[in-house]
This record gives C-alpha cells, sequence and structure tokens, in this order.
C-alpha cells in the first residue's frame, strides 16, 4: 500500500511538472500585459500591482479592427462550408444517382492536395478573378477547401442515420428539403458543431494566405495583423503588446468554451471511427 | 462489374432517364463542384504545369521542362532547406508522440478522477490559444531579453544568454524546442482516449499477471493502443513536412538561411522575388513527397483506421 501512494505522488509530481511548463508562457504572458514598463524590468517573474488596465485599453485601439475581421472571416467561413458540406454530403449519403461514386472520389481526391501546393496557384486565380485584397478572395478559396474534409465526415453520419426516419417522414409528405432540414441535420448535430468549429479555427489560426491576399490594412485579421503590431511597439512596451495578444486570444477562448466537449469528442472518436 | 458493363448498352437509355430523373441532386451539387473547380481542380493543374516554367507570375514565361528542378536540386539553399525538414521532421514525430504518451499515460494512471479531469483540462489549454499569440510568445520566450535568457542569468549562467533565434547554431534546435515539454493537446487526446477504451478486465488481468507499471505500459498498453499510435506518428509527420508557417513567423528561415525550409523557401520565391515557376516547382516536390507518404501509409499502416488528413 506505502508503494502505491509514493507511486502516486511521484505521477502528480511529474505531472505538475509537465503542466507547469506548459502553462509558463500563458501564465507570463498574463501577468506581463498588466505591467508598466518599470514593473517588467524589476518583477520580471512575479505579478505585480496595480494591474495596468491601461495597456488593455491601448492595445483595443490597435488590435479591435483585426479581432472584427477575424470573426467576420472565421464566422463566414465556417458558416459557408457547414452548408455546402451538409447539402452535399446528404445528397451522396442518402441518394442512388448515376455517376455517384465517380463524383465522390473527384471530392476525395481533393484531400491528396496538400495546401503548400495550392498557395501559389490559389493566389494567381485569385487575382485572374480580380479579387487580390477583397474579402471574397480571402474567403472562397478557404471555403472551397474546408468542404472537401466536412463532406467526408458528414457523408459518413448521414449514411448511418436509419432509413425509417426518412420513411416514415416521406410518407407524411416530407419533401427532399425537409429531410435534410428536419431528420439529417438535427440528428447529426454534434458533428456539425464539430466542424463549424474545426473550419472556425482554423480560419482563425491561418498565417500564410491571408498574408499573401490581403494587403490592405483594414482587412487584416488578427494573425497578419498581430505580425505587423509587434512592429509598431518599442522594446519598452511589452505590456501593451502582450494585452492586444490577450485580447486577440479572447474570442476563441468563447467559442471553445461553448463547445469544447463536442470539439474534443469530435476529434477522439470522430479522428478514428469515420 | 464486367456484368454491368456487359449490359450497358441495354440499359443505356434507362440510364439517361435516371440522370434525368435526378437532375435536382446534380443541381444541389453544383454549388460544391464549382467551388472546387475554381478554387482546387484548376489551380492543383496550373501549379504542376507551371513548375515546368520559368515564370515571373506576369509577363516573362518561358518553358524550361525540369530545368527548375534541376536547379532546385543543385541549390545550396534548397538542400539545406530540405535537410532542415528532414531533422525537424525526425525531431518532432519523436518528441510530438512520445511527450503526449507520456502525459496521457500519466493522467490515465492517476487514481483519482478528479485529478485526471484537472490534468486533462491543463493540457488541453493551449489549445485554445491561437497560434499566432503562441509562436510570438515563443519568438518572446528566445529573445535577448525573454524568460530563457533571464533564467540562465538568475542561474549565473548570463555567458550562454543570446538571441536564440538569431544564433546560427541554436536556431534550429530552438524550433523544435517550441511547445516544450511538447504535449501536444490533440495527440494527447487521442492517446488518452485509446487508453481509457482499454476494458477494464484486461486491465485486470493484466494486474493479476503481475504486470504492473511501466511493464504494463509496454506488455499491455502500447500494442493495444498501436492503431493510436501509427495515426499520430502519420499525421505528425505529415504536418511536420508541411510546417512552414511556423518558421516564417519565428525565424523567417533565418539567420541566413539557418532555418529555412522547402515551403517557407516556395513562398520567398514565388511572392518576394517573382519566381512562380520555381516556387510551384517546389510545391510540386513537396506534392509528390506527401503523396509517397500517403500511398505508403495507406499501403502499409493504415488498416482499421481512416485518416484525418
Amino acid at each position: 500500500m506505502k508503494r502505491l501512494t509514493r507511486d502516486e505522488i511521484l505521477k502528480h509530481t511529474a505531472l505538475i511538472v509537465l503542466a507547469a511548463l506548459t502553462l509558463f508562457p500563458l501564465y507570463f504572458l498574463i501577468i506581463t500585459s498588466f505591467k508598466d514598463y518599470d514593473q517588467f524590468i524589476h518583477h520580471f517573474w512575479e505579478p505585480t500591482l496595480p494591474l495596468r488596465w491601461e495597456n488593455y485599453v491601448d492595445a483595443w485601439t490597435e488590435v479591435s479592427g483585426y479581432i472584427t475581421n477575424s470573426i467576420l472571416y472565421a464566422t463566414v467561413e465556417s458558416l459557408c462550408v457547414v452548408v455546402l458540406s451538409s447539402i452535399s454530403a446528404y445528397v451522396f449519403a442518402r441518394y442512388n444517382f448515376p455517376g455517384r461514386e465517380v463524383l465522390f472520389y473527384l471530392i476525395l481526391g481533393v484531400l491528396m492536395i496538400p495546401p503548400v501546393l495550392m498557395l501559389i496557384p490559389q493566389f494567381l486565380v485569385v487575382r485572374w478573378f480580380g479579387l487580390l485584397d477583397t474579402r471574397a478572395g480571402l474567403l472562397l478559396p478557404m471555403i472551397a477547401g474546408g468542404q472537401v474534409f466536412s463532406i467526408f465526415i458528414l457523408r459518413t453520419f448521414f449514411a448511418g442515420l436509419p432509413e425509417e426516419l426518412f420513411e416514415a417522414a416521406r410518407i407524411d409528405g416530407a419533401n427532399h428539403f425537409q429531410l435534410y432540414s428536419q431528420i439529417a441535420i438535427p440528428l447529426s448535430f454534434p458533428i456539425v458543431v464539430t466542424i463549424a468549429m474545426l473550419n472556425f479555427v482554423g480560419t482563425w489560426n491561418e498565417i500564410i494566405w491571408p498574408l499573401v491576399v490581403l494587403s490592405r490594412e483594414e482587412l487584416k485579421p488578427v494573425t497578419t495583423g498581430l505580425l505587423t503590431f509587434q512592429g509598431q511597439f518599442t522594446v519598452t512596451s511589452y505590456g501593451p503588446m502582450f494585452a492586444g495578444y490577450v485580447l486577440a486570444s479572447i474570442p476563441l477562448i468563447v467559442v471553445f468554451l461553448f463547445c469544447m466537449k463536442y470539439y474534443i469528442s469530435g476529434i477522439t472518436s470522430g479522428a478514428l471511427k469515420i | 462489374m464486367s456484368i454491368r458493363d456487359s449490359v450497358t448498352a441495354s440499359k443505356g437509355s434507362r440510364w439517361l432517364k435516371q440522370v434525368k430523373q435526378s437532375r435536382i441532386l446534380y443541381l444541389l451539387l453544383v454549388p460544391t463542384f464549382l467551388m472546387l473547380i475554381a478554387f482546387n481542380y484548376w489551380p492543383a493543374i496550373t501549379a504542376l504545369y507551371r513548375s515546368l516554367y520559368a515564370w515571373d507570375g506576369a509577363f516573362y514565361q518561358q518553358f524550361i521542362g525540369l530545368g527548375n528542378f534541376q536547379e532546385m536540386f543543385s541549390d545550396p539553399i534548397m538542400i539545406t532547406s530540405f535537410r532542415n525538414m528532414a531533422l525537424l521532421t525526425m525531431g518532432w514525430v519523436v518528441i510530438r508522440v512520445v511527450f503526449p504518451l507520456l502525459g496521457a499515460e500519466l493522467v490515465f494512471n492517476l487514481r483519482s478522477a478528479w485529478a485526471q479531469y484537472f490534468y486533462r483540462v491543463i493540457f488541453v489549454i493551449p489549445m485554445v490559444i491561437p497560434q499566432i499569440v503562441t509562436l510570438l510568445l515563443w519568438r518572446f520566450m528566445y529573445g535577448m531579453y525573454g524568460p530563457i535568457n533571464e533564467f540562465l542569468r538568475v542561474a549565473g549562467l548570463g555567458h550562454l544568454a543570446r538571441g536564440w533565434l538569431g544564433d546560427f547554431d541554436f536556431a534550429l534546435p530552438a524550433i523544435l524546442f517550441v511547445g516544450f515539454p511538447w504535449i501536444d493537446a490533440f495527440n494527447f487526446l487521442i492517446f488518452l482516449a485509446g487508453l481509457i477504451a482499454i476494458p477494464s478486465s484486461v486491465l485486470e488481468t493484466a494486474l493479476l499477471e503481475g504486470a504492473v507499471g511501466l511493464r504494463r505500459i509496454v506488455m499491455v498498453d502500447i500494442p493495444l493502443i498501436l492503431g493510436q499510435i501509427k495515426l499520430v506518428v502519420v499525421l505528425t509527420l505529415i504536418n511536420s513536412i508541411r510546417e512552414y508557417q511556423m518558421i516564417l513567423v519565428m525565424t523567417n528561415g533565418g539567420p541566413g538561411w539557418a532555418t529555412m525550409v522547402p515551403g517557407l523557401a516556395m513562398y520567398q520565391n514565388a511572392f518576394l522575388y517573382g519566381r512562380m515557376g520555381y516556387g510551384s516547382a517546389i510545391g510540386t516536390t513537396l506534392f509528390v513527397i506527401l503523396l509517397g507518404l500517403t500511398y505508403l501509409n495507406m499501403r502499409y499502416v493504415q488498416s482499421e483506421i481512416e485518416l484525418k488528413a
């Protein structure tokens, strides 16, 4: 019994060390965001009082535009992906029609093309459409690419729904759209939320694509915005800079707070059982 | 398939009728395919054939066959890039599998359910921070006045302090070190889910047979979550090969080209030096490498598990 408790203490010690190291950058981010230069220099490691809330005020004027843009981009992208991919996935999963297999493999094939190959030619296509430095130019290729994986997942889910439900609704006179919107979607709600979230997070974290497509300051999302933002501050203003980082993280944290459960069950079961 | 083929002719008219009946279905697929044609199929084809051109993306273009590829393999920057990519990939595949597995085992073996939940939340927290913030934070950590150097000064090792990302010898290891202790949330959760799915009867039997601690992990746990381990290895491998966003933020390939990787070289050639053809050739090479890996994976690794590629 004694040996077992010693084991337990060892495990906890190891986990505490790992957890502390994992969280250290975040700890440092938060305490520094509340410091002025003097506090930063003299109290490097520990939190200090008074809290310099004015850092956040300064940072907000710098990053609020980027945050609004990112919220807009991530919301529009994930909504469009969910709508487009759920319709296509529904058609592939619940209907039989000539050419179904071929068309589905044409979609799956896109999964084989890595994003790195697409950077240059997608830029050229967006330029060809005259959409460089526009919101549409940023979003359309992201939606096009984002729907593929979602179709793949949703089709499996829709195909697994029992046919009797659809049959019963059909007898009651439901049309195609009602079958889709009132049976397929509600029954797959958790996976739909997961897909929306995966896309939201993916768009929020995209760095290279907006860097290539957007150059107007007022269109920049958080990622490329922060890269510029970093340059505007001198060595003496780490406080406001870090406050800006915190502000840029808040929307994503809020989204995770609401949907973490879906997200975790989605990536742990979804990634393995598809 | 062959039976169907032999009766195709007689079925021709019926097939046409079916197509007509399903026209609403095709119509519903039109948006998806319009998007794919415009932003995926067409660009993919462009990328492949443009890699055979010397092209500035605008007016100057000349077909040069495999010239871009020849140049690539004699270009010292590209050779370093591929070497860096190989080193980083090997490093990441080891540490981003071993440490999350270690974390998952530690959490799984805790006795208190509450403590399990607590640590699980802790290791998932970094996932909710935008990647750009994490990267900029690490850039700061490595800076002249960042926590790593401050720590060295406090420890009396001030002479070792340096701008880690600007140092020719340390920049690449520093990139590898980002995210220490590398308990990647995604990999961690996959492993933990796999461990939790082990039937308790198996664990009880293992206990009765005297397989405890490390012995049980090696003899029982690892064989039972081998599927998850393979999945994580393959995903980490693929992600490491195509990673360049992170390096763009951390060092932009520098100092010199000490941390250059092929993806970043592609980006710089295309968008800074106007060499769209050469950039496309680099992209094509990465594509071929990834396609080869995907093939090997589907052929030899992937059995019952499907990939989130």
